[in-house]
């Protein structure tokens, strides 16, 4: 997997390392069981501090997307997603579809654009798509 | 005599190729150790640089090596010839520092890097499923090392009481010492000590810290991969034709042979092998993008880190070896202690060596 971070982004560097984690497991580019690198393997390949990889690991953790091992670094594991997290996931969608909308997007472009992007993520995973 | 000029010259002329072809086989984002963006890779100030620079190494590669064999002429001193090579690699620095001096300053003035996204890429995969060393290509050159020993044990009986350990540049063995094992065995202890240098180099290859370009990080990142396996390979097919080497030096002396191409037992194989070695691992130097989308990124400036555009300190990065910027292979982080003690170890080795050998 790649990771690939914008050193001018306004996006902290921990939260594009989160960011890109989830989305490679949402290509089915990580899987269940896919190994990571260790904190401070992965904060020398990059040249940064490795408390910013801790941090981007941490937040996976609490969300359940990794299990860390001291000794290996961290595995991706399988989750279901539990009523909190479909609480609070809904409260960020309706964020960012209200920014749409207050912005003007038409309605069937929005809906159009989530289909591509979740079919997107299916284009590396075999999946039954309707 | 003729040994030694033919050596030199041989060296020199290697010397001079490799300055002349190197700025062609080095990365085109850094030309003269200077991070350009890939948009300037081709801007008119490198161009004019890479002409420039040519031209210089040719005309003082050619000043230099005659002003060398002009001293040879009057003193007749063979010990200066090898100064022909130090002098040719005195001035290809200088020629690349120019180059190195005038593209930072066109960059610097132009603002290469204004409004580009700079950025980071790092394969995960290296770590978690690294390429594995090539211990097969490690084998020649163990049992090159242990056929040495076997083959010494077997003569030892029959070796002459007087070992030539030094042989002058005609051949002539200068330096001689009564039979005992740290003598006839002096060059095994040389093949153990070099087979474990360059073997541990191969081996820290996979675990150096690969560049990928931000740009193209699919390309960059499998690119590297194939780039460090041939880097081991080579490097450990060239110790077991040191090994090799030192087998047929061996040999000479446990038989008590002398022969005026003793020297070049030594140095021909050696030179042939970093010469396959180098053309080999640089005819990959250069990576090819493999029609791969480009993500918009542009390597990071990291020029500062580089000092004289070739020495790479960083006393923050805990990497001890990093890939060359300019050039062929790999080397060293100069800010790390740990290179400090690598010379230490590699100054004792030699060390060791010269006492071995001439006490022995």
């Amino acid at each position: 997997m790649i990771l690939n971070v914008d050193l001018a982004s306004e996006v902290p560097l921990y939260q594009q390392l989160r960011d890109q984690i989830v989305g490679a497991i949402a290509d089915g580019v990580l899987t269940e069981g896919s190994s990571l690198p260790a904190t401070r393997a992965l904060a020398a390949d990059f040249g940064i501090n490795f408390h910013t990889v801790n941090k981007a690991y941490d937040l996976l953790r609490q969300q359940g997307l990794i299990r860390l091992n001291r000794k290996t670094g961290a595995v991706v594991t399988r989750t279901v997603p539990d009523a909190p997290f479909r609480a609070e996931w809904t409260a960020r969608a309706r964020t960012l579809l209200a920014e749409a909308v207050a912005k003007g997007l038409p309605a069937d472009e929005v809906l159009a654009t989530c289909r591509s992007l979740l079919d997107s993520f299916g284009a590396t995973q075999p999946e039954d798509t309707p | 005599m003729t040994v030694a000029i033919t050596l030199s010259s041989v060296l020199s002329a290697l010397v001079l190729a490799l300055a002349l072809v190197l700025p062609s086989i080095a990365s085109p984002t850094v030309p003269f150790g200077v991070r350009v963006p890939a948009q300037r890779a081709d801007d008119p100030t490198v161009v004019r640089q890479t002409r420039a620079y040519r031209r210089r190494v040719l005309i003082g590669g050619i000043i230099a090596a005659g002003i060398c064999v002009a001293i040879y002429g009057v003193t007749g001193e063979t010990l200066l010839l090898p100064l022909t090579v130090l002098a040719l690699v005195s001035v290809w620095y200088g020629c690349f520092f120019l180059a190195n001096h005038e593209i930072r300053a066109a960059k610097a003035a132009g603002s290469w890097y204004e409004g580009l996204r700079q950025g980071i890429a790092v394969d995960t995969e290296l770590r978690t499923d690294p390429p594995r060393f090539p211990w097969l290509w490690l084998a020649p050159a163990l049992i090159v090392t242990a056929a040495t020993a076997v083959i010494g044990v077997i003569l030892y009986p029959s070796m002459p009481a007087i070992l030539a350990v030094h042989y002058d540049a005609k051949g002539v063995p200068n330096r001689e010492a009564a039979k005992s094992v740290g003598a006839a065995f002096s060059l095994v202890f040389v093949q153990i000590g070099v087979t474990a240098l360059l073997a541990g180099i191969a081996a820290a290859i996979f675990r150096t810290r690969p560049d990928i370009d931000p740009a193209h990080p699919l390309g960059s990142a499998r690119w590297h991969r194939q780039y460090m396996l041939l880097g081991a390979r080579a490097l450990l097919g060239l110790v077991a034709v040191i090994d090799l080497a030192m087998l047929g030096s061996s040999l000479l002396m446990w038989t008590g042979t002398v022969t005026p191409w003793a020297p070049l037992v030594v140095v021909l194989p050696i030179l042939a092998a970093v010469l396959v070695a180098v053309v080999v691992v640089s005819r990959n130097n250069r990576e090819r993008d493999g029609g791969e989308e480009d993500t918009g990124l542009t390597h990071r400036d990291d020029d500062k880190l580089w000092r004289g555009g070739m020495f790479y300190v960083n006393r923050e990065d805990r990497a001890l070896m990093v890939a060359r910027r300019f050039g062929v292979g790999w080397t060293l982080n100069f800010g790390n202690p740990k290179t400090a003690m690598l010379f230490a170890g590699v100054v004792a080795l030699f060390a060791l060596v010269i006492i071995l050998r001439l006490g022995g």
